[in-house]
């Protein structure tokens, strides 16, 4: 296996309704964006890994359209699926496939427009026989683990506004972000409307239109084409049972993410996550899940989670700053969202976060969410090891 | 330009024979049913064909139609809903409850009602009350 690094990222503007471009223009403006951040041209990828929820726009084999995008034609091409982890998959397929030695240039690209289709709709096109009789969604599946949170960990909804707050303040320093919101109050999140109890409007991701990509190159290449490459570290993806009762406590114990989590640490040589990390971008579909994440990805104690984002530990001038982009929180395009947090990733250890860098970043985190049935975990880090 | 309509999409999914038995029996006995393994012993509701461990579940039992409220939520519109694990089996379900919201909370001891007119579909189990 060869060593790989993200060398080149790339996003569009995310907005509820990007009606000036079409799904395979999207794609590309992201792509372009990519290629022109690693200094490359089309000719010089060897292979292309796409991701995208087809469903939400109701719109069949988007490989087709995103491919057209991402400059795929003549070259080998996958989709990756996997829920709302599609997107780091398709940059963890992108890494092993650059490790295999078999493409020394990899383009990922992954893209959705929310607003072309009717995401409820495509959500509720899950499970036929249990589910779609009851349709409670994705707000009233995270409602139902959400109760269990607070019980037991004592997370209140205040706890849970700080992250509404934090992350769409800090969107406003990122020129992509959908959500920019540089005045964000507790008392507006809590007087937002409930959709799920307790579940708020200002609690929840956005349904965003966007596009992400990224270059992964192999061992040579990255040290041409990037002056301070984003190595991969470790990059570990982890499934579980499909219905949401199938696992007790899902939010609470969050299996896939822990057993991730451990994996990555372990092969980045990472022992103390909150001490050795420098900056996280996690994916975050609503606000108490990032405080469920902090558990299980060992940045704390159980029960501490709140207390966390109550002492500013993970704002950006904090120990670790989590999300400096916003998260999935203040953009949410599906297909994309799980690129973003790579693309975020690596641009801090590249310094190119513009108002959003952390000082130094050399060890970043990355995480994707698929649901409750996937996690993902990448580590990134300036030095090869 | 924005070109807009929509599409109306026919569906008819195979249940498998496992959940096809419990379906039957829950629109002509009105009971509720889970798939036992014979090698971990884990039941699942609604029943599974393929246990988790790999074996095959192919003993049905009866579990319900009392049970725990594991975790209850309320969407505005559309009343209380909520995860319930049947007794005597290890997994939940979501499912409606047919309580005001204000009246649940986690643990509760529940009960299945069974929909009067049964047509084959979880719907026939019209939800979960508060036992009294």
């Amino acid at each position: 296996m060869r060593r790989v690094a993200v060398v080149g990222t790339g996003q569009t503007r995310h907005a509820k309704a990007r009606e000036d471009v079409s799904q395979p223009e999207l794609v590309r403006e992201a792509a372009r964006a990519a290629l022109e951040d690693a200094g490359i041209g089309p000719a010089e990828i060897d292979a292309v890994v796409l991701s995208n929820m087809e469903l939400f726009e109701g719109r069949a084999l988007p490989e087709l359209w995103a491919g057209e995008g991402a400059f795929a034609a003549g070259k080998p091409c996958l989709k990756v699926a996997t829920g709302g982890t599609s997107g780091t998959s398709a940059c963890i397929a992108g890494f092993h496939l650059a490790a295999s030695g078999l493409f020394d240039v990899v383009l990922v690209a992954g893209f959705e427009k929310h607003s072309e289709g009717h995401t409820q709709t495509g959500m509720a096109l899950t499970d036929p026989f249990w589910d779609r009789a009851v349709a409670s969604g994705a707000v009233g599946n995270f409602a139902l683990s959400i109760s269990q949170l607070q019980a037991e960990r004592g997370i209140t909804e205040e706890q849970a506004a700080l992250v509404a707050v934090k992350a769409r303040r800090n969107a406003a320093r990122n020129p992509h972000a959908h959500l920019q919101m540089a005045e964000l109050t507790v008392d507006e999140v809590l007087d937002s409307r409930m959709l799920a109890h307790p579940v708020r409007m200002l609690d929840m991701c956005p349904q965003s239109d966007g596009a992400c990509a990224i270059v992964v190159a192999s061992d040579e290449p990255a040290r041409r084409l990037c002056p301070r490459p984003a190595w991969v570290r470790a990059a570990v993806t982890r499934h579980e049972q499909p219905y949401l009762g199938d696992v007790d406590r899902r939010l609470l114990t969050m299996r896939t993410l822990r057993d991730a989590a451990r994996a990555a640490y372990d092969a980045a040589g990472i022992r103390e996550p909150l001490r050795e990390l420098d900056v996280a971008e996690i994916y975050e579909p609503v606000t108490y899940a990032e405080l469920a994440w902090y558990e299980a990805l060992g940045l704390c104690e159980e029960g501490e989670a709140g207390r966390l984002i109550e002492d500013g530990v993970t704002a950006m001038d904090g120990e670790l700053p989590v999300n400096p982009s916003g998260g999935v929180l203040s953009t949410n395009p599906v297909g994309a969202s799980g690129v973003i947090r790579v693309a975020e990733a690596a641009l801090q250890i590249h310094g190119r976060g513009g108002e959003r860098q952390v000082e130094g970043a050399s060890t970043a985190l990355a995480t994707g969410y698929g649901v409750y049935a996937w996690s993902d975990v990448v580590v990134l880090q300036a030095e090869a090891a | 330009m924005i070109l807009e309509g929509s599409v109306r999409l026919p569906f008819r999914y195979a249940a498998g024979t496992t959940a096809s038995t419990f379906l039957e029996a829950l629109r002509d006995e009105g009971r509720l049913l889970g798939s036992r393994c014979p090698a971990c012993g884990t039941v699942l509701c609604p029943p599974r064909l393929d246990c988790r461990c790999g074996e095959r579940a192919t003993e049905l039992v009866e579990v319900g139609p009392a049970g725990t409220l594991v975790s209850w939520t309320e969407l505005p519109g559309r009343g209380a809903y909520g995860l319930v694990r049947p007794d005597g089996a290890d997994t939940a379900f979501v499912h409606r409850l047919l309580d005001a919201p204000e009246s649940l909370r986690g643990g509760m001891r529940v009960h299945a009602r069974f929909a009067e007119e049964r047509s084959g579909g979880i719907a026939d189990l019209a939800g979960f009350e508060v036992a009294s």
